[in-house]
């Protein structure tokens, strides 16, 4: 009841503000222009995410340092810290970063984060910032109507940044035009009453907004316009920086055990910062005057002094925190634990992870590699094979008399237990993907979907396989049972050559080099036909049996056919600037008849 | 720069279709590399190879590779020829 009517009486009070006081019309609009700048910001990057993104997180979240570093440069760069902590969470949930990485970009952005005041105090007041504005949406403009999506993004970026200019312009003029009629500054509180009732309403006002940047601007511009004494600003700037964490703890909601942790660390962070910088504040006070002496402001300039205040601050917060990184995630995963269901569940795939092309295609690869090294255990178990998880070594499993050892486990209970519902998740995520029309990233999600089905049909050509597998290693016949064997050997070894190929990790050529046991598994067909003619034409094993083995080797090819060619997709989609080349290049049946053909 | 050529980085630039061919005939220029060092490394490791088991299997990943670089090389031609028209 009360969430329904919260939105009309949200409505009706803006109305009575607007004809109430023009001013507050003004200021308003000035903050619906901002917001609306940031929003088409986040659309312009959103269009430059395809593997550009992950390239640079790949590197740039090698080590604590270099992680905060990207924090800051991205915050800097998109002026959004809510985004990029949005954008970690996402990367957290697909895999793509560790939680410490996580930790590291969210104390960079705080950083990051503060730029913007330096721009606005510095630039955006003393500049008339809306003699830019125009231009910039005009080009803007004419790029979105432009038809590639790289032209669209920097169109909307362009636009992004006009609209955020327009909107500081007029939330300066409303507070400027304000001052003649009211004088907020009259309803100022000092001392520690007036701290926490600033920062209060600074929480408040970020939690509306859903983003401290707007919070902060208001905050500057109201300075500026001597609306708000410096002390209370400076209370609501740290508000601000409370506020910020609900757009991320917003989105960790739907997000996995990963993507809640990191959101508890933003969290963490900004309270504790905050705690420590409300109960130092008149030394931090102190701190800023030194400062701005120091770097030659005047001491009046009270917009540059909250700059320096709030660099301040969150650098501080960052000095204290960045040592107890590893302390916080080990926290974090004892307080956020991963569930372990009874049927494994997927663990990339979430709402959070499907915000970005790049991290929706993270986390289906990912999903889509767990379920291949699930579907090699089962297929191996199925197949009487032993499977090293350390050496990366498969062998025939045989007892201490050299009979063959099939696994005992259903390939039915274990396809139900490991591969079932996260199958079922990743065809559902992909449907769900609203980016997945869009030509490039449609292709990789469409590839890795084949891949998943190619895993399935593998474990069931398997289930297939077993049952005269079971039948036929324990007959009297030794011709049968070697026949049975090859095939065994046969799946044995490609998955061997799956795991060497595997360990090279050398992306689009791995891929490629898969081709070679693709050629084995046409070889092999063909020497199979030939053995099977060859035992019945001499008698070795009947005409019944001959079918059999004949019917289980083309199920044998099946298995490693579809093991093979998943593994290519998944072994190219790790170097995805490359794959629609390698994918031009690999070899079809025809290419492959006529290397055998000229080898034979 | 000349006003021709400009005009034509220009039209690149500008032009989203002729854009993405370059970036396709980038990409298979730096694979078709790749693969012309992994066929040069094993054809070496197959001159200094006398098992015959480990010899054909060296044979039959250079052939595979061959192939696969005839491949590339015809598609790169396929794309310059669009590029051409």
């Amino acid at each position: 009841m009360l969430k329904r009517l919260q939105l009309p009486v949200v409505l009706l009070l803006l109305a009575g503000g607007f004809w109430l006081s023009p001013d507050f019309k003004t200021i308003s609009a000035g903050v619906a222009i901002f917001l609306f700048g940031m929003l088409s910001l986040e659309q312009g990057f959103n269009a430059f995410t395809g593997g550009l993104l992950e390239r640079v997180l790949k590197r740039a979240t090698s080590s604590h340092l270099r992680s905060l570093g990207f924090g800051l440069v991205s915050t800097a760069i998109m002026q959004s810290s809510s985004l990029v902590s949005v954008i970690a969470i996402s990367f957290l949930s697909a895999g793509l970063i560790s939680l410490a990485a996580g930790i590291g970009i969210v104390f960079g952005a705080n950083l990051g984060t503060t730029t913007g005041a330096w721009l606005i105090a510095g630039f955006g007041l003393k500049v008339d910032i809306a003699r830019y504005a125009l231009p910039m949406l005009v080009f803007g403009i004419v790029l979105l109507f432009q038809p590639g999506s790289k032209l669209k993004g920097a169109g909307s970026i362009l636009c992004g940044l006009g609209f955020l200019f327009l909107g500081i312009h007029y939330m300066k003029e409303g507070f400027e035009a304000f001052k003649s009629t009211i004088d907020l500054a009259r309803y100022s509180v000092s001392g520690y009453p007036g701290v926490f009732l600033f920062m209060l309403t600074g929480i408040f006002a970020t939690v509306v907004m859903q983003s401290s940047h707007a919070t902060l601007v208001l905050i500057i511009t109201a300075l500026a316009a001597q609306q708000i004494t410096y002390e209370n600003a400076l209370a609501l700037a740290i508000g601000a920086n409370i506020g910020t964490t609900i757009t991320a703890m917003l989105s960790a909601l739907n997000a996995t055990a990963g993507g809640k942790r990191l959101a508890g660390a933003h969290l963490i962070f900004n309270v504790v910062t905050a705690l420590i910088s409300v109960a130092l504040i008149f030394q931090l006070v102190e701190l800023v005057d030194w400062s701005a002496a120091k770097l030659g402001i005047a001491s009046t300039d009270y917009t540059l002094k909250l700059a320096i205040f709030h660099t301040i601050f969150n650098l501080g917060g960052v000095l204290i925190m960045l040592p107890f990184i590893t302390p916080l995630v080990v926290l974090l995963e004892r307080v956020i634990p991963e569930r372990v269901p009874e049927v494994d569940q997927p663990r990339y795939l979430s709402s959070a992870s499907a915000e970005f092309p790049d991290t929706a295609i993270e986390a289906v690869k990912n999903e889509t590699q767990r379920i291949f090294d699930e579907a090699l255990d089962i297929i191996a178990s199925g197949m009487g094979l032993l499977k090293d998880a350390s050496s990366s070594k498969v062998w025939l499993a045989t007892d201490f008399k050299g009979k063959p050892l099939l696994g005992e486990g259903s390939i039915d209970a274990m396809y139900e237990k490991h591969i079932k519902s996260i199958y079922s998740a990743i065809l559902v995520f992909i449907s769900d993907t609203e980016f997945s029309r869009k030509e490039g990233h449609a292709a990789t999600l469409q590839w890795l979907r084949e891949a998943n089905v190619q895993i399935v049909e593998a474990i069931k050509d398997t289930k297939h396989l077993q049952k005269n597998l079971q039948r036929f290693m324990v007959s009297g016949n030794p011709d049968i049972r070697h026949g049975y064997n090859t095939i065994r050997q046969h799946v044995a070894a490609i998955i061997q050559g799956i795991l060497d190929i595997r360990l090279q990790e050398d992306g689009v050529m791995d891929m490629l080099a898969l081709d070679a046991l693709k050629l084995t598994i046409d070889e092999h067909r063909t020497s199979m036909a030939d053995e099977v003619t060859w035992l019945i034409a001499s008698r070795k094993i009947s005409a019944q049996m001959g079918s059999s083995l004949l019917n289980d080797s083309a199920y044998a090819h099946d298995v490693s056919m579809n093991l093979v060619t998943a593994a290519q997709t998944l072994f190219g989609a790790a170097e995805p600037e490359l794959l629609s080349a390698a994918r031009a290049v690999t070899l079809d049946d025809s290419d492959r008849g006529e290397i055998l053909d000229e080898t034979t | 720069m000349k006003l021709g050529k400009l005009t034509r980085k220009l039209e690149d630039f500008l032009d989203a279709d002729a854009r993405e061919r370059k970036e396709h005939r980038d990409e298979m220029k730096v694979l078709l590399r790749k693969m012309k060092d992994k066929e040069k490394s094993l054809l070496a490791k197959a001159l200094v190879e006398f098992d015959e088991k480990k010899l054909d299997a060296l044979r039959k990943q250079i052939d595979m590779v061959h192939a696969q670089r005839k491949k590339g090389i015809n598609a790169l031609k396929e794309l310059t020829k669009k590029r051409k028209q």
